[in-house]
């Protein structure tokens, strides 16, 4: 009976695979497994082999019992949305840097400043950060947006990530600082390093969970 | 090609067409005599005359029919353990049932009439003739 089981539970973890592959939804998946299960440890209590009645191919099985149960198959696309919104925030940095740089040459060609005029450090680093953070998720958003148009409650899934990057952003962008300034602002790689990540990490997973959100709710 | 049309694949696969439009329906008809298992309906499809109809075929069906609202589970008293999970036929199962088996009826009477038309020796009983004029 032991045997049994863990040849169902085999056979429903293949199926549970494809069923995730197919952006079927936790609970329809657990909806499917149950009814699967019921009926599979039956037969194989009435001395039948689950996997032959399954046939040669459990995930063709899946595919079909997933059609006909009409359950959501909304593809997440996690690696792909991800990608396309880290090229595209990346993207919208360089371009944002050269647009600086041609800014600040003509700004500096037209205007002198006064010279008493001190700008706050607290200021300045607030707008450094603020305006990198703000074009990298614009970016980010229209790269997603537009670069895979094709995909599946996209729109919902950039809306998403207007709303939820920006505080995720400058959360991460917060948590960067005060780990360099735990240590005082080394220059060195592993500290630049660790705050990078700190920032990449706070972007993927505001994205990751935008993603998620619009697929959870596209039932 | 007629020869290789007549062979068993060629009958297995008519069957199977034949099949496609009706297994619901069957699958109906043996949950109204008795809720059921999936892998039990395979074995009563096979002693009603079907022959081997997989379960790789009927479970998605079920699964369709669950969807329609048209069958639901019910418990089983198993005599080695805790009541089993088996298909039954809801109130709406019944009366779709009803329905389709009087528009198969009918559909088949229509095929059957159509079929005793045929004349068992075609052109022996007619001569054609070309009128000239």
């Amino acid at each position: 009976m032991s045997t049994s089981t863990s040849l169902v539970d085999d056979l429903l973890a293949t199926a549970d695979r494809e069923w995730r592959a197919l952006g079927v939804q936790r609970d329809d998946r657990a909806a499917l497994a149950a009814d699967l299960r019921a009926d599979l440890e039956a037969a194989a209590g009435d001395g039948l082999d689950p996997a032959q009645l399954l046939g040669a191919s459990p995930r063709e099985f899946a595919l079909r019992v997933a059609e006909e149960a009409g359950v959501g198959r909304t593809p997440p696309r996690y690696g792909q949305v991800l990608g396309v919104a880290t090229v595209g925030a990346l993207l919208a940095l360089v371009v944002g840097f050269l647009g600086v740089i041609g800014l600040h040459q003509i700004l500096v060609a037209a205007f002198d400043l006064p010279p008493g005029l001190r700008v706050p450090v607290w200021l300045a680093a607030g707008v450094f950060y603020g305006g990198v953070a703000a074009v990298a998720v614009t970016g980010a958003v229209l790269a997603v947006r537009f670069g895979l148009r094709d995909a599946p409650r996209i729109r919902h899934t950039a809306a998403r990530m207007a709303l939820l990057l920006p505080p995720a952003v400058a959360a991460s962008i917060a948590a960067a600082v005060a780990l360099g300034w735990s240590f005082d602002f080394p220059l060195t790689p592993l500290i630049m390093g660790a705050e990078a990540a700190i920032v990449l990490g706070g972007f993927l997973a505001a994205t990751t969970l935008a993603r998620r959100w619009s697929i959870r709710t596209a039932i | 090609m007629i020869a290789a049309e007549d062979g068993p694949e060629a009958v297995a696969e008519r069957q199977a067409q034949l099949l496609r439009g009706c297994l619901d329906m069957c699958l109906l008809a043996l949950l109204a005599e008795e809720p059921a298992h999936g892998y039990e309906l395979v074995r009563r499809l096979d002693t009603a005359g079907f022959g081997t109809v997989s379960y790789g075929t009927v479970y998605p069906l079920i699964t369709r029919l669950h969807r329609l609202g048209l069958v639901a589970n019910a418990l089983q008293p198993s005599p080695s353990g805790p009541p089993r999970k088996i298909h039954r036929l809801t109130e709406s199962g019944h009366e779709r049932l009803r329905a389709w088996s009087e528009q198969w009826a009918q559909f088949a009477g229509v095929v059957n009439a159509t079929l005793a038309a045929r004349p068992s020796n075609p052109g022996g009983d007619h001569e054609h003739v070309d009128v000239a004029r």
